[in-house]
């Protein structure tokens, strides 16, 4: 392979022209979710930095997440894959296989060492020393290990390889789990999503691409630009919400007024994520705007968190906790008014032997604990 | 004075809360009851077929404001909590796990409510109330950690919420966080219907002012009782 280009000198090799290339610049800035003021910090970074390299592992998935990421609108995926970064292993898009394309990921982790950006998607199989989940003929934790240890940054695509993903839910037989606590690589990056916006996805990479550092991260390791607000914060229906206007059912006169969806179970008020300002397709619609509940995909453990069609989970004929807490108000209330007319019973009981030892002349100093 | 309805009795006044302990008493008294009857409307809303935002008989932002009007209050009256428990003695009756008399007087008391005792010594504050007390200031800090953990992360980028959002982690996520706060309030709404039953059967059956103490801060007890040394 020869020595690694610029953006710039892509552009150029591929005859367009400065303003072509500025224009990309300016487009790519949005698309990381900065500040139009950023444009110059772009335009050097595309000048200077030389196009990174790209591996992309894929684990215990269901290639949900490459397949959000080959339909991201802006910029287009050709352009991101041909033109911005060199992507030189996955499953999903390489022309090659077997053990060509194996032999080739070995080469590009040496010949890269340190400087590759390592795309992951799935959760790590940790079960059975990692058997449940088997690429290329090993255990995929042990290819990711040895590819994060090489890495620049890992990027954790995907709710199953930032939290564990729906193989994790209870009883997790695989012992599925997030990457972040099975590799050494400092720098980790979690895009969680099921799968994550397509443009959040290229976002991600393009920041890690032209700056080489990574995008600000909250405590979860998401980056702030995408995961900063709660769908429900930046839901076009929350003025319903506030009014109290609520669906009850996904057929009812509520539903197709577009009323707000609380009461169906939606997760919008615990989820962070860009549905509701980016939305989905180069703003086309999110689930919650084509009249889906949302069910946080992009939440630690979302999977174990049914039934998605109720705020509240049921306890079988008890219902939910509002009717059991209901319950034991009640039982407790019974109780108490029983408790009460024992103990005035035992009481006049007691008057009574009380009042008996003091006409037999006892002196009654002492308390009745004997 | 020599009717059948008068007897005389020598009694003692004991000193025990003080007005800041009472006062936050009574705020923390309305403020569980704002905050647990706005709290379940804002986990079930009520769903009454409002026609337009602009007439609505339930605002679902004011209802989630006064939940957090309360929330707030309730938090800033620990004050007087605090000021109290540091300078009265009678403020600060805890659970003595670390006595080994404790352990006896639990079983004392709980033969008198189990009905197998006519009756138990007498206390400034029983063994099982002081465990009950401190059980509820354990439900009440479940419930300011969860609440502001979910509150404060509208923005996950202030300080607040980095002082906060780790509860968020320990539960595993914030859905989670909504669970425990809301089946904690249910905890709480039980603690007080047990507490409202026992001080006032301690009231009418023993006559040793336990509701009124509240208002009053003293008690007038029969006997010495037998943790008398707490206050002295």
């Amino acid at each position: 392979m020869k020595e690694r280009e610029t953006l710039w000198e892509a552009c150029l090799n591929k005859g367009m022209n400065r303003r072509t290339f500025l224009k990309s610049c300016v487009a790519l800035t949005s698309l990381m979710g900065l500040s139009t003021d950023m444009v110059s910090k772009v335009v050097e970074a595309a000048e200077t930095k030389p196009l990174p390299v790209v591996l992309w592992l894929s684990g215990h998935e269901c290639t949900g997440c490459s397949e959000s990421f080959v339909r991201t609108g802006a910029p287009l995926p050709s352009d991101v894959l041909l033109t911005n970064i060199s992507l030189e292993y996955s499953h999903l898009l390489s022309a090659g296989s077997g053990d060509d394309l194996e032999a080739h990921l070995e080469k590009m982790m040496k010949q890269h060492r340190g400087k590759y950006i390592l795309a992951v998607e799935g959760a790590v199989a940790t079960g059975s020393n990692g058997i449940y989940c088997m690429s290329g003929g090993k255990p995929f934790i042990k290819t990711l290990r040895e590819a994060a240890a090489g890495a620049a940054a890992v990027i954790a695509y995907g709710s199953c390889a930032a939290y564990g993903g729906i193989q994790a839910a209870q009883p997790n037989p695989t012992s599925s789990a997030g990457i972040g606590k099975y590799i050494s690589a400092k720098a980790v990056v979690n895009v969680p999503g099921c799968p994550p916006i397509p443009e959040v996805m290229t976002g991600v990479v393009m920041h890690l691409a032209m700056f080489g550092v990574l995008p600000p991260l909250d405590s979860d390791n998401r980056p702030k630009q995408f995961f900063g607000n709660r769908v429900h914060d930046t839901c076009y229906r929350r003025p319903f919400f506030d009014a109290g206007m609520f669906a009850d059912r996904y057929d009812d006169a509520g539903a197709k007024a577009g009323w707000c969806l609380y009461r169906l179970g939606c997760r919008g008020p615990e989820t962070y994520s860009s549905c509701g300002n980016m939305r989905w397709h180069q703003g086309l619609s999110y689930p919650i705007q084509s009249g889906a509940a949302c069910i946080g995909c992009a939440s630690p453990k979302f999977w174990d968190e049914s039934p998605f069609s109720e705020r509240m989970p049921k306890y079988g004929p008890l219902g939910d906790i509002d009717m059991i807490g209901a319950g034991m108000a009640a039982a407790s209330v019974a109780g108490v008014a029983a408790h009460g007319a024992l103990s005035l019973l035992q009481k006049q009981k007691r008057d009574k032997e009380e009042a008996a030892e003091a006409r037999r002349g006892v002196t009654n100093g002492k308390e009745g604990d004997k | 004075m020599d009717a059948s309805n008068v007897s005389v009795v020598q009694r003692r006044i004991y000193y025990l809360f003080s007005p800041f302990l009472r006062i936050f008493h009574w705020i923390m008294v309305d403020c569980i009851c704002v905050l647990f009857v706005t709290g379940i409307l804002i986990g079930k809303p009520l769903q009454i077929l409002n026609f337009e935002p602009t007439a609505t008989y339930l605002l679902m932002n004011v209802v989630r404001d006064l939940h957090f009007l309360a929330a707030f209050l309730l938090c800033a009256s620990f004050v007087l909590k605090i000021y109290g428990f540091i300078i009265n003695k009678g403020d600060r009756l805890f659970p003595r796990f670390w006595e080994g008399h404790f352990y006896m007087e639990v079983i004392d008391v709980a033969l008198h409510y189990m009905l197998l005792k006519k009756s138990h010594k007498s206390y400034l504050r029983n063994p099982l109330a002081r465990m009950s007390y401190a059980f509820l200031y354990v439900l009440v800090a479940i419930e300011v950690l969860t609440g502001f953990a979910m509150y404060l992360m509208v923005n996950p980028d202030s300080i607040w919420a980095f002082a906060f959002s780790w509860v968020n982690t320990v539960l595993g996520s914030e859905f989670m966080t909504h669970l425990v706060h809301h089946y904690v309030a249910w905890a709480i709404i039980l603690f007080a219907s047990g507490h409202l039953y026992m001080v006032t059967r301690a009231e009418f059956m023993e006559g040793e002012s336990e509701v009124s103490s509240m208002f009053s801060g003293s008690k007038v007890l029969v006997h010495v009782p037998t943790d008398v040394k707490e206050i002295l």
